[in-house]
């Protein structure tokens, strides 16, 4: 089995044999402060060895941006990023001329230009005069790379983290089936510009406001990312907030747990737990006393009708998370 | 290729798990480097390349479960089957996780074995029965005092000395070689079942059984009420063994097969039991019909460079282009009129139709409908207050019966709607045009006819029957720019998607 593998990722930023299994994976996650699911680690280990996409999809904050972030970090690879946008189209994802550029250099040259011409007779032998010098003004040195092609042409590899392609038309799917399949774009004026080197890793997220098309979910991996169960929960907090007491952390995980179990508009998320963790840490409370809750809720709760409704169950909440 | 995986795949597309060929490749490439080692690893693998959505991957959990325990189960039997002379081996039990768990290679191996040694159906299963026998004479020779028989039929020893996991793999091989995968709906599953245990080796158990019956010694007696209780356990064995087969391979294909029936058959013979079906692929018509729509409206937003205009709208700027104008086309959606005959005959077709035209409100916002049998009324409001199952229900209570009278029906629909029908309105009118004899008021039909875009005449009754009896159908379609037949889900698909096209 891993002959094959390692003959197939040679020039890499870390050998394949490094990351030779999905325990591996977990582990070097882990120590960049990232504690994930086997499934994640999995997801991560199939991405890097089989050279495909991965989209990422689950409720917002549950780390999706942060596991193509520390991707980025555990393979020591350039992070490239391209936001998404309703409207967001070609020449701010893949490559935009520069005009402003190409104008002044008409200026600049317009002189030379003159001299070129001199001597020639009636247009046609002008217009030949000038393709003699070809497209110049349509080359690589006029060409602005956006985050698509920078990453296609980024000469180690790197990880290339398209955020949130469910707020970008449909449309805009398409543009991105060339690059994710072949790992290439075609450029009218240039041709087709491939990734020489070595592909860069994708991660796409989603937040499933719209359904993404069968043709780019066919070509990737796909991850769902669920809230974590209370003990994935409590080492995560136990990395990413270390001064917490244990007993603390216990509880305020619980605390997090029965919300999400609430029908709120919408339910806390690990970055919320994570700062709320941080937020009780700088209250020096050292266990859930239903005042501490209340007056902290807004770090939770991001809805004014979720706190209200919480709020009068505060004491409650408490009672059971500390009790559990 | 990986036969494992392959079967595993056609399981998933039972399950209605859409997998691409391309996928399958992912799914190997996937495997080859992982392995079937560790099954909890493999699971996530495979959750990751093959489903694609969350519903997919529900689905995808409970297939792997129910096919991967089946699979470990029977290629651990094959491998114990061979060393079957060695009978102290036999007596061990075997966990069969533990060897689960062993190195994928040879597990693969083994997959890619397990057809040839199983090929040889009741082969494997009588090597074990016959080591099984070896055992068995020597607790013969030990309890000679009570005299015990021997069972002499292949399937008789099996049941006596196999033990489960031997049992188990000359059931597998059994339905193999009569092919339960082919099994398609589940009234064939005793069918299947019987015909398993013939190919194991039935009949001749039951011969011996009777001669057992017969006689009088003691031992064999004992032995024919033993091997009768055994054979009915084997029976239930047998029974779950091609129910998960039926699970497995071919749920799916049977519904399948049921709603390709469906689509073809005449709504009014649809029986209350098919009709949950039927509704819900009405609903999933309707979604495909609206995203094969909106995808179209969504392309003519799109446009050439309008010159003028923008020539116009950069002149501030001394001719440099800034804005660009485009040239767009502006995408009516139809305003669709949907007049139903809701008298008993019709009613039925009425019930889809209308279920059809509101599962559509995506990309048909406007549509009113008018329920008539004697005379007619607006029943859009229905629709607002109600969702579209409860609407339907008291529509057809409210309006339904009654004889019909086309006549009058167009008279009041002139009148509602004298105002809003114009050049952009489709009607659609739903009936069979069985006017019992009464005044035909086609110079009404004509006038809205002459008023609208287009207008539609669906007709539930088959061509063949259309201008028998008190059917004016010929009359009316001469006021019709398009006549249809809309008996089926299928015509009325048809219908709707050209309606869609041509709005």
């Amino acid at each position: 089995m891993s002959d094959s593998l390692k003959a197939s990722s040679t020039s890499s930023a870390i050998a394949a044999s490094a990351i030779d299994s999905v325990a591996v994976v977990k582990s070097r996650l882990e120590a960049s402060q990232y504690i994930c699911s086997d499934e994640v680690a999995t997801a991560v280990f199939l991405a890097y060895h089989l050279k495909k996409p991965v989209l990422i999809e689950g409720p917002p904050g549950v780390g999706k941006t942060e596991l193509a972030k520390t991707a980025a970090q555990m393979f020591s690879l350039p992070l490239i990023r391209l936001q998404c946008y309703e409207g967001l189209d070609e020449s701010k994802a893949l490559y935009e001329w520069k005009y402003g550029k190409q104008l002044l250099y008409t200026q600049v040259l317009k002189q030379t230009v003159d001299e070129v011409l001199q001597g020639a007779r009636g247009f046609a032998e002008s217009v030949q005069r000038l393709h003699e010098f070809g497209d110049i003004f349509f080359s690589e040195e006029f060409l602005e790379p956006r985050p698509l092609l920078k990453a296609l042409r980024e000469k180690n590899g790197c990880v290339l983290l398209i955020d949130e392609v469910d707020k970008a038309d449909p449309e805009f799917e398409s543009l991105l089936l060339e690059v994710l399949s072949d790992y290439q774009v075609s450029i009218p004026e240039i041709g087709t510009v491939k990734a020489t080197h070595e592909p860069p890793l994708v991660f796409l997220t989603s937040n499933n406001t719209r359904e993404i098309s069968d043709a780019l979910k066919r070509r990737c991996l796909h991850l769902y990312i669920p809230f974590p169960d209370v003990e994935l929960e409590q080492r995560i907090i136990a990395a990413r907030v270390p001064d917490v007491a244990p007993e603390l952390r216990r509880q305020l995980v619980r605390f997090i747990h029965s919300l999400r179990e609430r029908d709120v508009k919408k339910a806390p998320s690990i970055s919320e737990t994570i700062d709320w963790a941080r937020t009780l840490l700088l209250l020096h409370a050292d266990s859930l006393d239903p005042d501490t809750v209340k007056s902290t809720l807004n770090v939770i709760l991001k809805f004014q009708e979720d706190i209200e409704s919480v709020q009068r169950d505060v004491p409650m909440l408490a009672q059971q998370a500390r009790d559990a | 290729m990986d036969r494992l995986l392959a079967s595993f795949i056609r399981a998933l597309r039972n399950a209605q798990v859409r997998v691409s060929t391309a996928e399958t490749l992912d799914a190997m490439r996937a495997v080859e480097l992982v392995g079937y080692s560790d099954r909890a690893t493999l699971k996530n693998t495979l959750g990751l390349v093959l489903p694609k959505t969350r519903d997919d991957k529900a689905a995808f959990d409970a297939c792997f479960e129910r096919f991967f325990v089946l699979k470990d189960a029977a290629n651990v039997g094959v491998d114990r089957s061979i060393p079957a002379e060695d009978p102290p081996s036999l007596e061990q039990s075997h966990d069969p996780q533990a060897e689960a768990e062993e190195d994928g290679s040879e597990q693969r191996e083994r997959g890619e074995g397990r057809g040839d040694s199983q090929g040889d159906g009741a082969g494997g299963g009588a090597t074990s029965g016959g080591g099984g026998s070896e055992r068995a004479s020597a607790q013969a020779q030990d309890g000679e005092s009570d005299g015990a028989a021997e069972p002499q039929s292949s399937l008789g020893k099996l049941l006596m000395y196999g033990d489960r996991m031997a049992i188990g793999i000359a059931i597998a091989a059994a339905g193999r070689a009569i092919g339960v995968h082919n099994i398609e709906v589940f009234t064939q599953k005793s069918v299947y079942t019987r015909k398993v245990m013939n190919e194991m080796g039935l009949l001749e158990l039951t011969e011996e059984l009777e001669r057992l019956h017969r006689s009088a010694a003691v031992p064999e007696r004992r032995l024919d009420l033993e091997l009768t209780r055994r054979r009915d356990w084997l029976r239930d064995r047998v029974r779950d063994y091609v129910e998960h087969q039926y699970l497995l391979h071919a749920d799916v294909t049977g519904k399948r097969v049921r709603e390709e029936l469906l689509r073809t058959v005449r709504l009014a013979n649809a029986d209350a039991r098919s009709l949950r079906q039927m509704q819900e692929m009405v609903t999933r018509m309707a979604k495909r019909l609206a995203s094969l729509y909106s995808r179209r409206r969504r392309i003519s937003k799109r446009g050439h460079l309008h010159i003028p205009q923008t020539l116009r709208r950069n002149a501030g700027y001394d001719g440099a282009i800034f804005k660009l104008r485009w040239r767009s086309t502006r995408v009516d959606r139809p305003k669709v009129f949907v007049i139903c005959d809701v008298s008993g005959s019709v009613a039925e077709y009425a019930r889809f139709m209308l279920m059809l035209l509101y599962s559509l409100d995506e990309v048909l916002p406007k549509v009113r409908s008018f329920a008539f049998s004697s005379e007619l009324t607006e029943v859009s409001d229905y629709f607002s207050a109600h969702s579209v199952d409860d609407a339907i229900a008291r529509i057809l209570l409210i309006h339904g019966g009654g004889s019909t009278d086309y006549g009058r029906a167009f008279m009041d629909f002139d009148e509602i709607c004298a105002g809003t029908l114009d050049r952009r309105s489709t009607v659609i009118i739903l009936g069979d045009a069985r006017n019992n004899y009464g005044v035909t008021r086609s110079e009404v039909l004509k006038s809205i006819y002459d008023r609208c875009k287009r207008l539609i005449w669906l007709n539930p009754e088959s061509r063949a029957s259309w201008d028998l009896g008190d059917s004016e159908m010929q009359l009316y379609a001469g006021f019709s720019h398009q006549v249809e037949e809309c008996g089926t889900l299928a015509q009325l698909e048809r219908v709707v998607g050209r309606l869609l096209r041509g709005a």
